[in-house]
């Protein structure tokens, strides 16, 4: 079975590339907020607050934001150019946009396709379970 | 009041952190505040999160300033490439400071020890060198079991040498 698998997914090899491959670091799991505000941003640009709502509401209300973690994860992708802010001139301060960039929207679809490949696979152990 | 609280908190964050972001922090906190249901435990709630996520992001901030962002807090490290952690450079530091100490202790008291010492001394370092392995030994068991030494990895290199030869047959 395990060879099965193996064979209809190859993304199996995610682990591997991550500890010894030349992208270090680029196809690890992204805890649950920073994987929201990734995919609040890859709709549209936003400012802070507008993620925070985002996120509460793509989450149905399950996962909340504090200020403090949100800006947290903001600066991490910004330090990582997972994001980038949006220059414009006539903000203020305090409502800053920001998008995500080419590598961040790369590293998302990765993360997508690694939690489809979870998904199908967890969905094959269960039915083989249940049978 | 509640914004003036926040606005002292934020001085918990390292100076460039608080330039860059404090203004936006304490605008998009006063915005939230202010859309809060009347309800008191949604209040209550709304402000313990608020505090739990400006300490733990303070505190995070700062061990970025100190160490780099090399320590992994739960799976959020998202390094591209790799950097040399600060945090080795640190503790590097600790540990030639501590052989110095060491070998000041030791030439200060060289002059007692007498050639009948050396081989109880020697028994001495055998026996530490004993119980360090059985220690690292023991650490590496409780790692092993609880799938954290690295070992069942090598299940992935099966996977890995698999997908090459597919791939090369393609």
């Amino acid at each position: 079975m395990r060879s099965l698998l193996d064979k209809s997914n190859p993304p199996v090899q995610y682990d591997f590339i991550r500890h010894v491959g030349t992208r270090t670091m680029e196809t690890f799991a992204l805890s649950e907020p920073v994987l929201l505000v990734l995919l609040s941003l890859a709709e549209q640009p936003r400012h802070g607050y507008s993620i925070l709502k985002d996120v509460e509401s793509m989450s149905a209300g399950r996962v909340l934001l504090s200020t403090g973690t949100l800006y947290g994860a903001l600066q991490r992708l910004l330090n990582n150019h997972w994001i980038e802010r949006v220059q414009e001139d006539d903000t203020p301060r305090d409502r800053r946009t920001y998008r995500l960039t080419s590598l961040g929207r790369r590293n998302l679809q990765m993360e997508i396709e690694r939690m489809r490949h979870l998904a199908k696979v967890a969905a094959l152990r269960l039915a083989r379970k249940e049978a | 009041m509640a914004v003036t609280v926040y606005c002292w908190l934020l001085w918990l964050y390292p100076g460039s952190y608080r330039q860059e972001f404090g203004e936006e922090m304490a605008s998009v906190f006063r915005r939230a505040r202010s859309e809060l249901p009347p309800a008191l435990a949604a209040r209550i709630s709304f402000y313990r999160r608020e505090l739990c996520g400006l300490l733990s992001g303070a505190l995070r901030a700062r061990l970025d300033r100190l160490f780099g962002p090399a320590i992994p807090f739960r799976r959020f490290d998202m390094q591209p490439q790799f950097r040399f952690p600060r945090s080795t450079v640190f503790l590097m530091l600790v540990i030639f400071a501590g052989t110095l100490l060491t070998i000041a202790k030791a030439s200060s008291i060289a002059g007692d020890i007498s050639g009948s010492v050396w081989p109880s001394l020697i028994s001495v370092l055998i026996l530490m060198l004993l119980t360090m392995c059985a220690a690292a030994a023991v650490v590496w068991g409780i790692l092993h079991s609880l799938r954290r030494s690295g070992a069942h990895r090598l299940e992935n290199v099966q996977s890995w040498m698999y997908s090459v030869e597919s791939s090369g047959k393609r």
